[in-house]
């Protein structure tokens, strides 16, 4: 099997459910499905052909809506699945019940995007700080990084 | 009685030092929590203001010991989004450098781990070897840790005749003492007995936590990115993936020897083979918009780069899983049902940074609340008076 049969059954196995499906260089597919369909389509994959290995999750800000990238891996391609969620009603459903090492990289998008993740296992911080205010999500485009004003004990002489 | 013991947070030496609190009964670990983010830097961020050359030098600083990884992953897919290709003598030299860092890095681990079972002379030796590797690096590149070797569109700097003639001639040197050293740890059973049976993964369970790299191969899991999806001249090169079956830090330590073994003959490969002409081409500045997916099979595992372009000179999206953080998961699952003084090892069995970190734990006793702070020397006393009474595989032989 190579990565030109693994387009043909993902094509095949989905149809619908794909809504956008493209094959842009060797060994790279992109596949595009509706949030609600994710974890359906993640055990579909993970059964079919053998998708067991989540690399990373990276989220992308679009302005009116998040973008989130699933990239996947099986012995022949990679694999990367995106879906899109308003930004006014930023959920998405884990995949960790089809694939429990993806926990790490979900949790790092629920602090970096301000995404709220539904069914995550474990839902606490991982990267920003306990003190970290609230609302505060740093890779989202709007959020500019402020250095805190320097305070000098007994001030500059 | 239970006892909670915080570990880290603080190894200064890692790109990610790491909180790891254990719940203990007796001295059995029966949970592992993990907190990262204590030298969370911000890179996502800052490469969305900085050029794509500029970010070839942010990325290289990711890590100390794959620094190299870092940058060309992003350069393989920079190039893609410019749609060039370097040539092929850059291409060579270029993962000729990638060959030397996983070298020196599964040495540095080497040494790592048996400094962490108690075995400080091979310790000594492996790092002695090392420093041939370091010496080339700094022919080859300038520097010995961050090479800044790769461009977009290829390499800064060639190779002339001389350093060919340098290179294979540490390789035959180091391949004759990395095999000596070798043969000595094979016969030494305290050291054997000391890494079988400790921090076990089973194959099922580095499948399910996406390990990467080493510690999903020694699981039996034969993914290596050089395999499963070539880039540069690795679709030409004959090499093997190295795999063990012992699914313990045994195995984690065959497989890095294996490939270490493997790397000299890519090495000599392509020292054999190097092609003539430039070593890199003018590349554009800005690529058109569109998103490119780079991955690199760095000496911890899998290093994958997702960038996305907007048209200008600067990224609109850089997204970088190192492949630590692709093993930490199965790292708690390794410390479960372990014991206390295993974690050095487990640790070490994981991540080559830690050898430079002194590194502190409090003991936090459930009942009283009272802590008592040990260093990590005491943590490798405690490390080797259980392994007098271990009821380890005591019969365990070196599987090659």
């Amino acid at each position: 099997m190579n990565d030109a049969d693994v387009f043909e059954r993902i094509r095949s196995l989905l149809g619908e459910k794909a809504l956008e499906l493209t094959h842009p260089a060797p060994r790279r597919i992109f596949l595009k499905v509706d949030p609600k369909d994710l974890t359906a389509a993640m055990a579909v994959l993970r059964k079919e052909l053998g998708f067991t290995f989540v690399s990373t999750i990276s989220g992308v800000d679009l302005g009116e809506s998040f973008e989130i990238l699933y990239h996947m891996a099986n012995e022949v391609t990679n694999l990367n699945v995106r879906t899109q969620v308003p930004r006014s009603h930023p959920h998405v459903d884990s995949i960790c019940s089809v694939i429990p090492g993806a926990i790490l990289y979900e949790r790092e998008i629920q602090e970096m995007f301000g995404l709220v993740v539904d069914n995550i296992p474990d839902g606490r911080r991982l990267l920003l700080s306990d003190d970290w205010p609230e609302g505060q999500y740093p890779m989202r485009k709007d959020w500019v990084h402020q250095r805190p004003e320097e305070k000098i004990p007994g001030g500059k002489s | 009685m239970k006892y909670s013991v915080p570990i880290g947070p603080q190894h200064p030496a890692l790109k990610e030092p790491i909180s790891l609190r254990m719940t203990l009964d007796g001295e059995v670990i029966q949970d592992a929590d993990i907190r990262l983010g204590y030298n969370h830097r911000g890179v996502e961020k800052v490469a969305e203001g900085k050029t794509y050359l500029q970010n070839i030098y942010l990325t290289e600083r990711i890590c100390g010991i794959c620094s190299h990884s870092h940058s060309t992953c992003f350069v393989q897919g920079v190039e893609k989004l410019l749609e060039v290709e370097p040539p092929r003598r850059g291409v060579f030299i270029r993962y000729l450098v990638s060959e030397l860092e996983r070298v020196h890095s599964h040495l540095l681990w080497l040494g790592v781990a048996a400094h962490e079972a108690g075995f400080d002379s091979l310790f000594m030796y492996v790092w002695r070897d090392r420093e041939l590797i370091m010496d080339l690096l700094e022919m080859i590149s300038g520097n010995r840790v961050h090479y800044a070797i790769n461009t977009l569109g290829g390499v800064r700097r060639d190779l002339d005749e001389g350093q060919v003639k340098k290179i294979l001639d540490s390789l035959a040197l180091l391949r004759k003492q990395s095999e000596y050293y070798l043969n000595i740890g094979a016969h030494e059973p305290s050291f054997v007995g000391r890494l079988a049976g400790v921090g076990l993964l089973t194959k099922e369970q580095a499948v399910d936590l996406c390990a990467v790299g080493p510690t999903a191969r020694a699981s039996d899991v034969p993914i290596d990115v050089r395999k499963d999806d070539p880039y540069g001249m690795y679709g030409e090169t004959p090499f093997e993936v190295c795999t063990a079956d012992t699914c313990d830090v045994l195995g984690r330590t065959v497989v890095r020897i294996k490939e270490v073994l493997v790397s000299y003959d890519i090495i000599e490969h392509l020292m054999r083979n190097l092609p003539a002409g430039p070593v890199a081409i003018r590349t554009p500045r800005r690529p058109k918009p569109g998103e490119a997916v780079a991955r690199y099979e760095a000496p911890r595992g899998e290093n994958i780069h997702y960038i996305k372009s907007n048209g200008t000179d600067k990224p609109e999206r850089l997204k970088v899983r190192a492949p630590t953080l692709g093993n930490y998961a199965a790292t708690v699952e390794m410390l479960k049902s372990g014991f206390l003084a295993d974690i050095p090892l487990i640790f070490a069995a994981i991540d080559p940074c830690i050898c430079c970190a002194e590194r502190t734990a409090t003991l936090v006793d459930a009942r009283t609340g009272e802590e008592k702070t040990v260093n990590f020397s005491t943590l490798r006393a405690l490390a080797r008076e259980r392994w007098k009474n271990a009821p380890l595989k005591k019969d365990a032989v070196w599987p090659f």
